[in-house]
């Protein structure tokens, strides 16, 4: 950005206390949240369009079939877009700042999420990032991100 | 028989306030009255109602209905528009379509909320819940924040050129009686840059405040508007929409948006280039919107927005006036209704009755809507309405 005069604020949480509620699930995606309990990530695949989508639906998004594969995928990618909560709403007034992120998997679908783990000042767009899963109250997790340590940081 | 066949034939709209005392029936009552005693219509002739959504207004399914109930109104064609901010614009168009059809000659379109009390009286049926709300991410302000982040990673965020869009706004809300008392102060770049950042790098300049007020049009056939010995009128000459642009892709370049799509569209319906364009009229629910409409529609290129706004003077008696009513940011957003906003206002202008901020040239006017989010790209419905006057 050519102008931050106020220098962004810095992220130190290690982990936001996030709300552990599960929030309503549609009827087509249990095997998504059955699955996070083992905390296994299973994308939709299209057979018809050979293409994965995300957030789970309930057809093809590209056609028009409904005979969608569940395909656990590996929770790895890059971040492609982020932004500081400062003002939060609701369970998440006590957890600002934390970071909201848009990350691409290495498959080839976006997911919102979140960025944890990582301060501020490390946070570069297309960095490398890896799954971590958050406990909820039924068991199924969350899957949010933070920086992946198994790759090399890219020289700057 | 075509959208040009119909016209526009009144506006009017309530003050734009915070906390109003005003319910919404008493806000279209109000509406109804201006429009049928301004254009001289009684309201027996009044034979369809388009109404948008209101935040506190449809979560009865059956809001329509209760309106023209409590107006009085009995109508044959009766229709409530679903698409968020791009509601108003699209009752134009969906206006005209009925009247088009010989469904109804004389149709009010009203739009009414009140943010101000809450924002949420509302069901997200949609993938929120379940895929976005666990993450904590601050609704619409959010969503920019991630589209800022993106636009700035492509192209470069330049905050200076998204400050003076602010500025220009709030300028023209000064010259705007009905826009919100608590915005009608000056404001500098500095503050912009220095306001309280929300979700970064959305900071609370960009956004709009939630505010109580109504507008609203009376459309007729252009053969109703000669019958009636109407001498001005302004005329829908290009109208289209796109919802879920490139929702089918896993991924899309999120700073690509339906309006590139509309734009091109409605402009070549009503025969113009986007060069002839007089006045600019987008809905402005964040600076970043307006900047990605000025790439989308074609005014400048794509990621060279910046540059566009820094070059041009977007007051109202400038190059390119834009939101000479304040915009939303600046007049404030009246809920669901606030599509309406930027509508009434070019509507107005092109009746030459823009007063101590009318645009020299009111041959054209270009006004848009955007109507809710998408899942991690921008909105889900781009809109364009191209208007010009006739007398």
């Amino acid at each position: 950005m050519k102008t931050r005069p106020d220098g962004g604020v810095a992220v130190d949480h290690q982990a936001p206390d996030f709300p552990s509620e599960p929030t309503p699930r549609s009827t087509f995606t249990k095997e998504y949240w059955a699955a996070t309990r083992e905390r296994r990530l299973l994308v939709q695949y299209s057979a018809e369009t050979e293409r994965f989508q995300f957030f789970p639906q309930p057809i093809s998004q590209g056609g028009a079939r409904r005979d969608l594969q569940w395909r656990e995928v590996e929770p790895v990618g890059e971040l492609f877009a982020y932004t500081v909560t400062h003002l939060a709403q609701g369970a998440f007034r006590g957890s600002v700042p934390y970071v909201v992120a848009t990350v691409t998997l290495d498959v080839g679908v976006r997911m919102i999420s979140n960025l944890v783990d990582c301060p501020a000042e490390r946070i570069v767009i297309g960095m490398r990032v890896r799954g971590t899963w958050l406990p909820l109250s039924d068991g199924t997790h969350l899957l949010q991100f933070r920086p992946d340590e198994t790759v090399a940081e890219v020289a700057s | 028989m075509a959208l040009h066949d119909s016209v526009i034939a009144g506006y009017a709209e309530t003050p734009i306030v915070v906390g109003g005392t005003h319910d919404l029936f008493e806000m279209h009552a109000d509406l109804t009255e201006d429009l049928l005693t301004g254009a001289g219509v009684d309201k027996a002739e009044v034979d369809g109602l388009v109404m948008a959504s209101s935040l506190t207004g449809t979560p009865t399914p059956f809001w329509a209905q209760s309106v023209a109930e409590m107006l009085g109104l009995e109508v044959d064609f009766l229709d409530q528009v679903q698409l968020g901010g791009c509601g108003p614009v699209g009752a134009v168009a969906r206006a005209a379509m009925a009247i088009d059809a010989g469904l109804c000659e004389i149709v009010l379109l009203l739009n009414a909320d009140r943010a101000s009390l809450s924002m949420d009286t509302w069901t997200d049926m949609s993938f929120g819940p379940e895929w976005v709300h666990p993450y904590g991410q601050m609704g619409t302000p959010g969503a920019f924040g991630l589209l800022s982040s993106r636009y700035d990673h492509e192209y470069g965020l330049d905050l200076e050129a998204l400050g003076k869009l602010a500025v220009t706004q709030r300028g023209h809300a000064m010259l705007n009686k009905k826009a919100c008392a608590k915005l009608r102060t000056p404001i500098t770049v500095e503050d912009y840059l220095n306001s309280r950042m929300i979700s970064e790098p959305i900071r609370l300049l960009d956004c709009v405040m939630p505010c109580d007020g109504g507008n609203g049009l009376l459309m007729m056939s252009r053969r109703a508007a000669r019958r009636k010995g109407l001498e001005k009128f302004v005329v829908p000459i290009g109208y289209a929409e796109r919802t879920n642009h490139n929702g089918s892709d896993p991924l899309p370049d999120v700073t690509d948006t339906g309006h590139r799509i509309a734009g091109a569209k409605a402009l070549a319906q009503a025969g113009l280039a986007v060069s002839e364009i007089k006045s600019f009229h987008p809905y402005d629910d964040f600076l970043l919107a307006i900047m990605l409409q000025l790439e989308m529609f074609g005014f400048c290129g794509k990621g060279e927005g910046a540059q566009f706004i820094s070059k041009t003077d977007f007051r109202f008696d400038g190059d390119l006036p834009l939101n000479t009513g304040g915009g939303q940011i600046s007049a404030g957003q009246v809920g669901a209704a606030g599509g309406g906003t930027n509508l009434v206002e070019a509507v107005r202008q092109l009746f030459d009755d823009g007063g101590a901020r009318q645009v020299r040239d009111t041959s054209n006017a270009l006004v848009t809507g955007i109507g809710w989010i998408g899942y991690g790209r921008n909105w889900c419905t781009s809109a364009a309405l191209v208007l010009t006057p006739d007398r």
